[in-house]
Order: structure tokens, then C-alpha cells, then sequence
């Protein structure tokens, strides 16, 4: 008994009306699911943290490097299963327009015995240890720049520049794909022996290193690790700070300020303002039907019927609009991973995210079409007879 | 002799207007037989469309019986009501309220989809009741597309598509020039000659009020004795 036919020629009679709101709700929900996904890859290195993994950084900065002995006396502290370097090259590769990406010095075989979810999909491990200039990047980003296997990549050097300013030279020996959406896909790691010997050779000093990374047994208690790795620098020459990876990520983001308050708080905004305007598409609507309302009863369309048929159009609507904005969402996926990668922001919208954004625009339906739906099934027949149209 | 099809006893109705009571209906007597075309006549503000809109079950008395089509309107609630309504009562209004977006065809489908009826049996019945109204043709039309007439004698069609026994007719020729009026009065008298269907139609024209069999007055609340029509009027017409 209920009447689709109605619903659609009621939303069909102002098709610029519907299809405007449709398009509303359409870019919010679309705004929505896309700042929803920042906040989440944003967060996703914190939540994603590997729980088995400490990061020693130096106490008084992040830019302070660490002697290279620091890994053997680390390394041999109980409970601490493999430890690698991680050291933040900062180059730039041509204009940054095209391309920022991060690149650290760390010894291959340390690096994947500490990070599993490093899987290499191009090239191989053997290959990285062939060749002194070898190194890994993201496929993504391989993809993104258009690097083959085999590809000389230069980079310009800032903190490791050499004196004759040339470019560091690096050769593509793989590529790799993170098995975890914590994991950043667009990094390029390169071995350390040649940033050692390169720096050595032109500048006649010893590179130290930013980080240590370790994993620890499977099952210890890490808090006493942690605090054992501090204590053994206590007295320098350097002093460390130890902390899990979590607590390293949570650091970047707080860099970021409070953005994903900030984000969500634009995204409450956007949302109340198109509820509002969904509340007042279906008030109109309610109004010049008002009259049509009065017709159905009087020829037998119970006050339940009436009211449903209000509330379904403005479901149809708000359905329509919402779901083709998380579609585009889903489908601007590809393009939005290209763009936000190069800011070391993995992206993608999750299927929470997804379901978060659908629930909310059948919220958004219901809460738009309860109003007019109240008052259609209230209507009186008499009186809705008596309005003119 | 039967139930009539048609009973009130002491029925009241009044409106509450700027603080005052205004009774319309004061403890009003009716007996409509089955089959028979009433004319109901009175003057302007009487309370034609309220009792009309009481016996239709579009609005409930304040007070007293009412038994129409053998059901106890006062007993039923709101969507029992409106199921009763789309069973046993046809509307035809003034300002005929056909559905705007809605073809003619599937105006007077409206009614059917409450009934039990096939998608293809609905069909058939609209059809067939179009075609009764002499708008074969014109399914496709629009409320809009079509001539005051037309629209009215879709409304016609759309009362008496589910086949109700009653048809309730509130100046159904209000609206119309003289030969689309008589064209719907001729139409409503066969509906009742034919079809045998119950009418009680509001009017204030004496040449419409002379389509129908009976006429019945109502002033102050009250009504008047029912008077026979001149039965040649009736058989002159069919
Ligand atoms: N909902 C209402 N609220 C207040 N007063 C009303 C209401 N409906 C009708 N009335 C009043 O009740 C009286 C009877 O109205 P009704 O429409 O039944 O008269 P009527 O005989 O059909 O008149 P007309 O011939 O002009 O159509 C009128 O005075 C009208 O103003
Ligand atoms: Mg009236």
C-alpha cells in the first residue's frame, strides 16, 4: 500500500530542488568522509604502532644524533631482540612540488628483522645488499615519480650536503608495500655504510644517528626495557629517552596541534548546516503537499500511510545525496593517496569510516522527514481540504 | 423494511470559533434509503459540508449516532476509519482534488491500491471506470492537461473505482460551466440508475438538485422533511 510512485513524482515535480539538496549532501557527506579519513591516518600511526617496538631518541631532541656505539650496548640489554638505525636524511628530490618524500639511513638487514610489515615487492633484499647506492621507496611513491627498477635517483642534500654541493646519488634496487595502513608507503631507505662513508670521505667525521628502533621478546614487560636503556646513558654522553612506538608517533601528531579537533569540529559544522537545510527542503515539501495529504486520507490512506510517504521522501533524498558523497569519497581514493602520500600522510577512508558516514545519512533522513511526517499524520482531513494548494 | 443506508440520530456537531460555540448540526435526524440520489440543499453556511464530511467519516460528531453502510462511525478509530473510507465511500468534491503529479489513470488507481487487488486487476479497474466517465483516452493526462469537466469526471471515476455503495458529492458542479455540469449530473444519475449507487449530493442549484430523486433541506441545524422529485425529471434524464 505504500506508494513509491508518489514519492518519486513528489521529488520529480521540483527536480532543480531535490537535485540541489541531493548535491548538498552529496559535497558534505563527501567533505565528511574525507576529513573523517585524515583524522583517522593521522591517528593511524598511533593506533597502528606496533606494540612490540621501542624508539630510543635522544632526551634533549629529536635532532640531537646519538654516537653509533649506543646500538651494541642497546642491543645487548636483556630482553631487546633486534635494534635498527633510523637516520632522516632530509633531501630533496628536484622540485618538491612533484615529489617530497622522506628518506632515512638504516643497515638493511636490521631494518627488515624490526619492521615485518616492510614487504618488498619489486627487486629484492639481495639486491639492496649488492649495491652500496641501493635503496627501497614506497611503490606508491616508485609509482607516483614514475621510477623503474634500476632508476638513478639524485637527491640535494641539506644536513649532509656535500662540500662541492653536488646530488647524492642513489640506484632503485626495490620497492616495497607496507602490510599495515600504520606503516607510511612513500619512504625511501637507503644503507647506512654509504652515508657513513660518504659523509666520512667529504667531511672527515662520523655520522651519528637519530634513532635507535628495537623490538623486544615476544611477551616481555617493557617498561623495565625502556627504563634499563635510559639508565645506561644516564651519565652520557648522551641521554636518551625511550619510549614505545606509539608514544614516538603520538609526538607528530601533536605536531599537527589540535587538527583533528579542529577537523572534526568543521565537519560538526557542516553537518548541522545540512540538516538544517534538509529540515527545511522537507518543511516545504510538507507544505505544498498539505493539501495532496488531505486528498490521500479522504480516499482511504490511513494517517500512518501519509506520514511515511513524507518520511520516505525525505529518506530517498538525504539517501541519495549521502551515498553518492561516500561513493565519491571511496572513488576519489587512488587520486587523494597521490596527493596527501607526498606529505607523509597515508589516506585512505575506512570501512568505519564508510559506515559512520552511512549511519549519518539516514540520521540525517529520518531527522529531516520526522518533523513533516509528525505533522502530515496529525493533519486533518477537514482542514487539509480546506487549505488551498 | 432494510436498514437505510444512512442513519443519524441526534447528531451534533459544532466548532469552537474565537471563544464562542457555533453548533452546526443540532441533534440532526437522518434516514437515507440504499439507492437512492439525495439532493441536499440549504443555504450558504448552513453546515451542508459538515454534515457531508460527518457521514463520510472525514470528521467525527460531538455527539450522537451514525451508522453509515452499516458500520457505527463513531466506534471506529482513525485508520479503521480510513479503511472503512476506502472501502465503502467515494468522495467528489467541488474543487474536484485530484492529485497533481499523479495521471489521470493513476488518480483514480489511488483508491484501488488500498484494496487487495493486482497491479494488472487495478489497471483494468481504472480503465474501466475512465471509460464509464467517457475519458477513455485521456489515462495519460495530467490533472492540469485537462478541462474542469474532465477533471471532475476523473474524480468520479477515482470515487467509484473500488466500487463503494455510497457517493459523496459536495457541489460537484460548483466549478462548471452549464454543459460540463450536466454532463456530471447525467453521469451521476446513471451511477445511481445503473450501478444503484447511494447519493447524497450538496447543491445549491435547483436544476442540479432536479438529477436527483429526493431532495432534503437543511437550515438552523436542522433538517428538513425529504421531498420527492418529480419522478419525469428522472425519467426524462436517463
Ligand atoms: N473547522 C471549522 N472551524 C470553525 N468553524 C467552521 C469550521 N468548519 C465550518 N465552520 C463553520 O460552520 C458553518 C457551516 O459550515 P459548512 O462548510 O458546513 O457550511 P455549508 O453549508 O457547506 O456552506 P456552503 O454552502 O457555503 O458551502 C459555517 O458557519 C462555517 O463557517
Ligand atoms: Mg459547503
Amino acid at each position: 500500500m505504500f506508494n513509491f510512485k508518489l514519492v518519486r513524482r513528489y521529488l520529480g515535480k521540483h527536480l532543480v530542488r531535490s537535485l540541489l539538496t541531493v548535491a548538498s549532501l552529496m559535497v558534505a557527506l563527501f567533505l565528511l568522509c574525507l576529513l573523517q579519513a585524515i583524522v583517522v591516518s593521522l591517528d593511524a600511526g598511533v593506533r597502528g604502532a606496533k606494540r612490540d617496538r621501542l624508539i630510543v631518541q635522544s632526551a634533549v631532541s629529536l635532532f640531537v644524533d646519538l654516537p653509533l656505539n649506543y646500538q651494541q650496548k642497546i642491543g645487548a640489554v636483556d630482553g631487546v631482540e633486534s635494534i635498527c638505525k633510523w637516520q632522516y636524511f632530509g633531501g630533496h628530490f628536484q622540485d618538491d612540488e612533484k615529489g617530497y618524500f622522506a628518506q632515512f639511513a638504516t643497515d638493511f638487514d636490521t631494518l627488515f628483522a624490526c619492521y615485518p610489515e616492510i614487504e618488498v615487492v619489486e627487486g629484492s633484499k639481495e639486491a639492496l645488499l649488492a649495491d652500496r647506492t641501493a635503496c627501497i621507496v614506497g611503490k606508491s611513491l616508485a609509482d607516483r615519480l614514475g621510477w623503474k627498477l634500476g632508476d638513478s635517483i639524485p637527491l640535494e642534500a641539506t644536513f649532509f650536503a656535500k662540500p662541492d654541493g653536488s646530488a647524492w646519488d642513489f640506484k632503485l634496487a626495490a620497492t616495497y608495500r607496507p602490510t599495515s595502513t600504520a606503516m607510511d608507503g612513500g619512504m625511501m631507505f637507503f644503507r647506512w655504510d654509504y652515508l657513513e662513508e660518504t659523509v666520512k670521505a667529504t667531511r672527515g667525521e662520523t655520522p651519528g644517528t637519530g634513532t635507535y628502533v628495537f623490538r623486544t621478546r615476544a611477551g616481555a614487560d617493557q617498561a623495565p626495557i625502556a627504563a634499563t636503556v635510559e639508565a645506561l646513558f644516564e651519565n652520557g654522553p648522551q641521554r636518551v629517552s625511550c619510549s614505545t612506538e606509539a608514544a614516538f608517533q603520538a609526538q607528530f601528531v601533536s605536531m599537527y596541534g589540535n587538527l583533528p579537533f579542529f577537523v572534526s569540529a568543521i565537519g560538526g559544522g557542516v553537518l548541522v548546516a545540512i540538516v538544517l537545510a534538509c529540515i527545511n527542503t522537507m518543511l516545504m515539501a510538507f507544505r505544498e503537499q498539505l493539501h495532496d495529504a488531505g486528498i490521500l486520507k479522504a480516499v482511504g490512506f490511513t494517517d500512518g500511510s501519509v506520514a511515511t510517504l513524507m518520511l520516505a521522501q525525505s529518506l530517498v533524498l538525504c539517501g541519495i545525496g549521502g551515498f553518492a558523497g561516500i561513493g565519491l569519497a571511496k572513488l576519489t581514493e587512488p587520486v587523494m593517496q597521490l596527493m596527501l602520500t607526498r606529505f607523509g600522510v597515508p589516506y585512505e577512508v575506512p570501512a568505519e569510516t564508510v559506515a559512520l558516514a552511512s549511519a549519518l545519512t539516514i540520521s540525517i533522513g529520518l531527522v529531516a522527514g520526522v518533523v513533516p511526517a509528525w505533522r502530515a499524520r496529525q493533519l486533518r482531513v477537514v482542514e487539509a481540504l480546506r487549505s488551498v494548494e | 423494511m432494510s436498514q437505510p443506508m444512512i442513519r443519524a440520530r441526534k447528531l451534533t456537531k459544532s466548532y469552537l470559533r474565537g471563544g464562542e460555540t457555533l453548533t452546526v448540526l443540532d441533534g440532526l435526524d437522518l434516514d437515507m434509503d440504499e439507492g437512492r440520489f439525495y439532493a441536499l440543499m440549504g443555504p450558504s453556511g448552513s453546515g451542508k459540508t459538515t454534515l457531508l464530511n460527518l457521514i463520510g467519516g472525514l470528521d467525527q460528531a460531538d455527539e450522537g449516532d451514525l451508522v453509515v453502510a452499516g458500520a457505527d462511525l463513531a466506534a471506529l478509530d482513525s485508520s479503521a476509519l480510513a479503511r472503512w473510507r476506502a472501502a465503502n465511500v467515494g468522495f467528489v468534491f467541488q474543487g474536484f482534488n485530484l492529485i497533481p503529479v499523479l495521471t489521470a489513470q493513476e488518480n483514480v488507481e489511488l483508491p484501488l491500491s488500498l484494496s487487495p487487488l493486482s497491479r494488472k486487476e487495478r489497471r483494468e479497474h481504472a480503465r474501466y471506470a475512465l471509460k464509464l466517465v467517457g475519458l477513455d483516452g485521456r489515462e495519460d493526462h495530467r490533472p492540469g492537461q485537462l478541462s474542469g469537466g474532465q477533471e471532475q469526471r476523473v474524480a468520479i471515476a477515482r470515487a467509484i473505482a473500488s466500487d463503494p455503495k455510497v457517493l459523496l458529492a459536495d457541489e460537484p458542479t460548483g466549478d462548471l460551466d452549464r454543459k460540463s455540469a450536466d454532463q456530471v449530473l447525467e453521469l451521476l444519475l446513471r451511477l445511481n440508475v445503473e450501478f444503484k449507487k447511494t447519493i447524497l449530493m450538496v447543491t445549491h442549484d435547483p436544476h442540479a438538485a432536479a438529477y436527483a430523486g429526493f431532495t432534503v433541506h437543511l437550515d438552523k441545524g436542522q433538517l428538513g422533511c425529504i421531498e420527492t422529485n418529480p419522478p419525469r425529471a428522472v425519467a426524462a434524464r436517463v
